[in-house]
């Protein structure tokens, strides 16, 4: 019994590292090694990855369902609370788990005007998940603005779907 | 890389009788706002070499000036399959020239010349005439190699638009702007006004944004994430290198050279907040220009490099403020609108150019510095973002997607003329107008 912790131990420790520093290159699938440490998937790649590979927008869920933000607004709503408590509890069941948190704006109004409210957005869902308790020195933020949407239409009901903070889920 | 716009083309005036009447006419007050459709003919060069001939560079130049001043929206260039006169069997001096052969196809404006080539060594000559008054009204002479046709053009264009107008015009420059014309992802591309010797300066396949032309044109900034986190860059058309100015975490966005090429104003961010800064041209922090709780974002300078415009949503929603560039508290611009981004300071310095949300869609609007006499340039549907000024101030470039896809629009600074500029696939944005490139 004793070997065989210390062989997960090392097999984590060995995985952490390898995660941390294949930052730059996330797959986005599952990282879970053997030793059981993540046995759900860690799918919900980050959003430019999926660009790259052509599969944004294309439904690829993870354990981290997305929040959504009013027109212009950084202010989360009683429904995005609901869902940042539940993203909150998952990460409770998985304490050693990272989040990357993007802030993702709609199409309209300026690029950059975009960009720093995407950061607006990401900051104020850390902030609420760090209120909830989850340790700061697991969240990190990154703003793509109206860059990376999931969808393309002219319309309200894609713009609401693009006005997202979404969560990538990085490893341990 | 081509860097043809950093290399001397050599222009001389050809000295020409004038009479005080005809310069009454045409000085400053022949176009200007609202003016449309005044006729002129561009003829192709004739040939005055006494062996070689270059077909190429002879309609080349009339293509490239009768493109620049179709875009400038106050011409209406006569086709040339119906000019009377052929380049090689005709005069270009006023002497020579008959005159009758253009005012009959309706013709108020003329332009004509001639080149010699020895080997790549090109000699133009060209000159404008009123058809009228049967009178040259300007006239240069270049020298260069075949490669430098377009800046011979675009010159000469700028110099037309001089003598109708009063100002320089806006040709002889580049812009920059950004373009998924190459497939899915925002790439930097160069271009001549005349959307000529386009070039692709970016291939990272990752997101591009925000270019921005160092005051001598040696310098192209922009926002990139190919590594990751959006950080900004500096490609340098003389050594080719592309070398990272400022990678602070978070946002290094919509860099801007101070108006002296020293220092660059850009939005970094502190503490999950957008703010501006100015650093040296190594991205070494000289201080903070806004050190708010609210986005701060879009820095502009101003001509005299004294303060900088930008947006700031402190008041609620976004709206444009000017600070001055030592920091300190900013005085607000915009008061009418409910969304107003993205300030371009006119290089006249008396205006400032954004983008406002109204029926429904993004408009291009000026303001004067004081706040006063707003003036709505855009009405189309769409999107009309991304203002920048030509260097004569009286030009700007944006993106509108008023036809569907994003594409490049030049307009006045009225708004009354609005002349589609770039083609093709893709979308094009974010556009930046570089100085004269001599």
């Amino acid at each position: 019994m004793a070997v065989r912790l210390r062989a997960v131990v090392v097999l984590g420790v060995v995985l952490s590292l390898v995660s941390v520093g294949c930052r730059a290159k996330k797959k986005g699938a599952g990282a879970g090694g053997p030793g059981g440490m993540e046995e759900q998937g860690l799918g919900g790649g980050d959003s430019l990855a999926q660009y790259k590979a052509g599969t944004l927008g294309a439904g690829e869920g993870g354990p981290l369902k997305d929040i959504h933000f009013a027109f212009d607004s950084y202010e989360l709503d009683e429904q995005a609370r609901a869902g940042l408590r539940d993203n909150a509890n998952w990460l409770k069941d998985h304490p050693k788990s990272k989040i990357e948190i993007e802030g993702h704006g709609d199409e309209r109004g300026t690029v950059e005007y975009n960009l720093a409210l995407g950061t607006k957005r990401a900051g104020a869902t850390k902030e609420y998940l760090a209120a909830l308790g989850i340790g700061a020195d697991r969240l990190t933020t990154i703003s793509y603005g109206e860059e990376l949407p999931l969808c393309h239409e002219h319309n309200e009901s894609c713009w609401q779907k693009n006005r997202r903070a979404h969560f990538v889920v990085l490893g341990e | 890389m081509k860097r043809l716009w950093l290399v001397g083309v050599v222009a001389t005036s050809l000295m020409m009788a004038w009479d005080a009447a005809s310069e009454a006419q045409v000085r400053g007050t022949i176009l200007g706002p609202g003016a449309r459709s005044y006729p002129i003919a561009v003829s192709p060069l004739k040939n005055l070499s006494a062996t070689t001939a270059a077909p190429d560079v002879a309609s080349q130049f009339a293509d490239i000036v009768g493109r620049d001043l179709a875009l400038s929206g106050y011409f209406k260039v006569l086709d040339r399959a119906a000019y009377i006169e052929k380049p090689d069997t005709s005069g270009h001096t006023a002497e020579s020239i008959n005159f009758d052969n253009w005012s009959v196809i309706g013709a108020l404006a003329l332009v004509k010349g001639a080149y010699t080539l020895e080997g790549d060594n090109l000699t133009l000559e060209v000159r404008l005439f009123d058809v009228y008054q049967r009178k040259q009204l300007t006239g240069r002479r270049y020298h260069g190699s075949t490669s430098e046709i377009r800046r011979m053009a675009n010159k000469f264009a700028d110099e037309i638009m001089n003598q109708f107008t009063g100002e320089r015009g806006p040709f002889d420059t580049r812009l920059a702007f950004v373009s998924t014309r190459g497939g899915r992802f925002k790439e930097v591309y160069v271009m001549s006004p005349d959307g000529g010797d386009l070039q692709q300066m970016t291939r990272s396949q990752t997101i591009s944004v925000s270019p921005s032309w160092s005051p001598d044109n040696r310098i192209l900034l922009y926002t990139s994430y190919k590594s990751g986190n959006p950080n900004l860059f500096g490609l340098d058309f003389i050594t080719g290198r592309d070398a990272v100015v400022s990678q602070r975490h978070g946002l290094n966005l919509g860099g801007k050279f101070s108006p002296d090429g020293s220092q660059i104003a850009l939005t970094i961010e502190d503490q999950g907040n957008a703010d501006i800064a100015v650093v040296d041209r190594m991205g070494k922090l000289l201080r903070r220009v806004t050190d708010n709780w609210a986005i701060d974002v879009s820095p502009s300078w101003s001509p005299d490099g004294r303060q900088i415009a930008f947006c700031s949503n402190r008041a609620g929603e976004p709206h444009i403020y000017i600070a001055s560039a030592d920091g300190g508290e900013p005085r607000r611009v915009t008061y009418g609108g409910s969304y107003n981004t993205s300030p371009a300071w006119s290089p006249k310095g008396d205006r400032i150019a954004y983008v406002s949300r109204s029926d429904g869609g993004f408009n291009l609007f000026t303001v004067k510095v004081d706040g006063s006499d707003t003036r709505q340039l855009t009405q189309s549907a769409g999107n009309n973002e991304d203002p920048a000024w030509a260097p004569n101030g009286r030009y700007l470039v944006f993106s509108s997607s008023r036809n569907g896809r994003k594409k490049l629009y030049i307009t006045d600074d009225t708004g009354s003329s609005q002349v589609e500029l770039t083609h093709g696939g893709g979308d094009d944005s974010s556009p930046s107008w570089s100085r004269w490139l001599e």
